[in-house]
């Protein structure tokens, strides 16, 4: 068992919109909802104002956690965080992965960037188990679950995490944060010991959502080796992969773990702000240097510079991939260009 | 545990202005408080309100208080800087990278070849190697420029010559009959059949532009230099300076972090370095 409690407590379903709505003047909380759109990948991030049916569990959201945490543009000079508390309910494990990612590059490595700290600082995390499954997610494909690691001894990026079982979930705590966040909930809501029946109802629908995920991605193999991306130069290969793509970047700006940004002054009257904005590697621009050079003038060229940087670049960084799975490149996508069946392809070249 | 913001800048007042060329000038600038840094690192340059970019200095490192920044007119921001006048403010922050392991070129024959603006990052190199001068075995100084216009750090030039330990040789591109020119002709690595080193346990840095870098560096591996003795100054684009941006990565490494000086065999496997 790790340091705090897993899986040992219950909370009525019902009783957390009660909890939120009972803190909505301490923070600001944020939660998926269904929105009106003929396709199953329809949960947005929305503020929580009084409506109770928000989604915790199921899958991802549409939109990626970073927005939340890594703004779209956001002004870092002076630093324009804000000082108010925040919960972020409904996290699922792709973008908690993701988030790993971040914390990593922006926190832990030679520098700290204020804003990401600031808001990382002043969030609460409910995380949920996925029960269902969209036809991109293959977070197994990449060797993760489609729930967090309540088992593990590590720190997690969770506070809390919900595991449903019939109206009721089934609560682990990830961290301090999440003692207290629970502390608070106590005052507002029944919290009961959990039964050997509830923890066993997870372990089943965990079971059941691995082998959805196994259906779904049938035809790519788990223990496929990403190292084609850099291993496979021939431009012929690539250009044919990405004859599509339009180069509209939204691949990366929905992806919950690229972060390449650019920096940009305005100016104000007799002042200025610094202002840090997501940038694209697949938009042509993005490493010409003044003098006019770029070390990948051509589109495939940068189609598979995103595809090193996943699988080769970040993880000689950071000791980990830049893709957990979440499939939403493949959603967004107007070329419908599947990140699986790229690497498939480069495996069978 | 606070943190500093890393994007935050000092103010660097600029007390003169040198017009070392059509393209190029030095900015001679006082800071509100020292900045340290070692040769081979950069700094990022802001205009308040336009934008930052990145430079070497060119002065040595052993004053921090005042330093010299040449900068080449090529994009919006250098536009901008180049407006500028003594007085004016820019923000000046970092350091950032890593700086010329001195301590790996002590007794050797310490070669730079340099090129156009590339020669700015050369001249705060070897002004801090004349600190220690007797340090070095010996110091050869090949420069180039597109044309005797072009050439950069003509008075320090003729003062280098000062020095017993420095040979020096200079050449341009192409030169009109009415130029008053008594170096060499031709693209900088001409340079190279002129000097007296010995390639084994010489030490070359190379700044210049991508095509003078990549024929340079080829040049000296044919004369026998070793390809973790050839420093290489990478220009990449750049916003942050220390590996948020992510737009300098070259495979595995930052320009920024881990450069903006590579050895050749570090980076020889990389793709597109001399894009």
């Amino acid at each position: 068992m790790g340091k705090f409690q897993k899986g040992l407590l219950l909370m009525d379903k019902a009783a957390l919109a009660k909890f939120f709505k009972s803190v909505q003047n301490q923070f600001d909380i944020f939660l998926p909802y269904e929105i009106d759109k003929d396709d199953p990948d329809n949960l947005m991030l929305k503020k929580f104002r009084n409506e109770e049916k928000f989604v915790i569990n199921k899958y991802r959201t549409i939109d990626p956690l970073k927005s939340l945490f890594y703004l779209s543009s956001e002004s870092v000079l002076p630093s324009t965080t804000k000082n108010k508390q925040r919960i972020i309910a409904g996290v699922k494990n792709c973008d908690l992965l993701s988030l790993g990612v971040h914390d990593a590059a922006l926190l832990e490595d030679d520098f700290v960037d204020p804003n990401f700290k600031k808001w990382r600082e002043n969030t609460y995390i409910i995380s949920g188990d996925c029960d269902e499954a969209l036809s991109t997610c293959h977070c197994n494909i990449l060797g993760h679950n489609a729930y967090p690691d309540t088992k593990g001894e590590e720190m997690q990026k969770y506070d809390i995490n919900l595991s449903p079982v019939d109206d009721e979930y089934l609560i682990s705590i990830g961290s301090e944060k999440g003692e207290e966040l629970l502390q608070l909930i106590k005052q507002n809501c029944e919290i009961t010991e959990a039964e050997k029946y509830h923890v066993e109802e997870v372990e089943r629908q965990h079971k059941e959502i691995e082998e959805k995920l196994m259906q779904i991605n049938a035809e790519f193999s788990p223990e496929r080796d990403v190292s084609v991306v850099s291993k496979v130069k021939d431009a012929k290969v690539w250009e044919e992969l990405c004859e599509e793509c339009v180069q509209c970047g939204g691949c990366t700006n929905i992806c919950p773990s690229c972060y390449c940004i650019i920096v940009n002054d305005e100016s104000i009257n007799d002042d200025f702000k610094r202002i840090r904005t997501w940038d694209s590697c697949q938009l042509s621009g993005y490493a010409r240097v003044a003098g006019g050079e770029s070390p990948r003038d051509r589109l495939w060229e940068r189609f598979r510079n995103r595809y090193q940087c996943k699988f080769d670049f970040i993880k000689q960084n950071f000791s980990q991939y830049g893709c957990k799975g979440c499939g939403r490149c493949i959603s967004v996508c107007p070329a419908e260009i599947d990140l699986r069946e790229v690497i498939k392809a480069l495996q069978e070249v | 545990m606070s943190h500093p913001n890393p994007y935050d800048v000092q103010k660097a007042e600029i007390l003169n202005v040198i017009e070392e060329s059509p393209q190029i000038k030095t900015f001679q600038l006082k800071l509100e408080k020292p900045l340290e840094f070692k040769t081979g690192q950069f700094v990022e340059l802001s205009v308040p309100g336009i934008g930052e970019a990145p430079f070497t200095p060119s002065s040595s490192h052993y004053e921090s208080e005042e330093i010299e920044v040449s900068i080449m007119k090529t994009g919006s921001v250098t536009e901008k800087i180049h407006e500028a006048k003594k007085g004016d403010i820019f923000g000046i922050r970092g350091p950032y990278g890593k700086g010329y392991p001195l301590d790996k070129f002590k007794g050797k024959d310490v070669l730079l070849l340099g090129g156009g603006v590339g020669l700015a990052p050369l001249r705060c190199l070897l002004q801090t190697l004349i600190h220690d001068i007797d340090d070095y075995r010996s110091i050869t100084v090949c420069f180039g420029a597109k044309t005797p216009q072009d050439m950069i750090y003509k008075d320090q030039i003729k003062e280098w010559k000062n020095y017993d330990r420095i040979h020096q040789l200079c050449t341009v591109d192409e030169c009109k009959p009415q130029d008053d020119w008594k170096g060499r002709t031709g693209v900088v690595t001409v340079l190279l059949d002129d000097i007296k080193i010995d390639p084994a346990e010489a030490v070359a840095v190379v700044c210049g532009p991508p095509i003078m870098m990549k024929f340079g560096t080829f040049s000296l591996i044919d004369k026998g230099l070793k390809e973790e003795n050839i420093y290489l100054s990478m220009e990449k684009k750049m916003y942050c300076g220390f590996g948020e941006c992510r737009h300098c990565v070259m495979g595995g490494y930052y320009a920024c972090k881990d450069g903006p000086v590579f050895t050749y065999d570090k980076i020889k496997d990389v793709e597109k370095i001399w894009e």
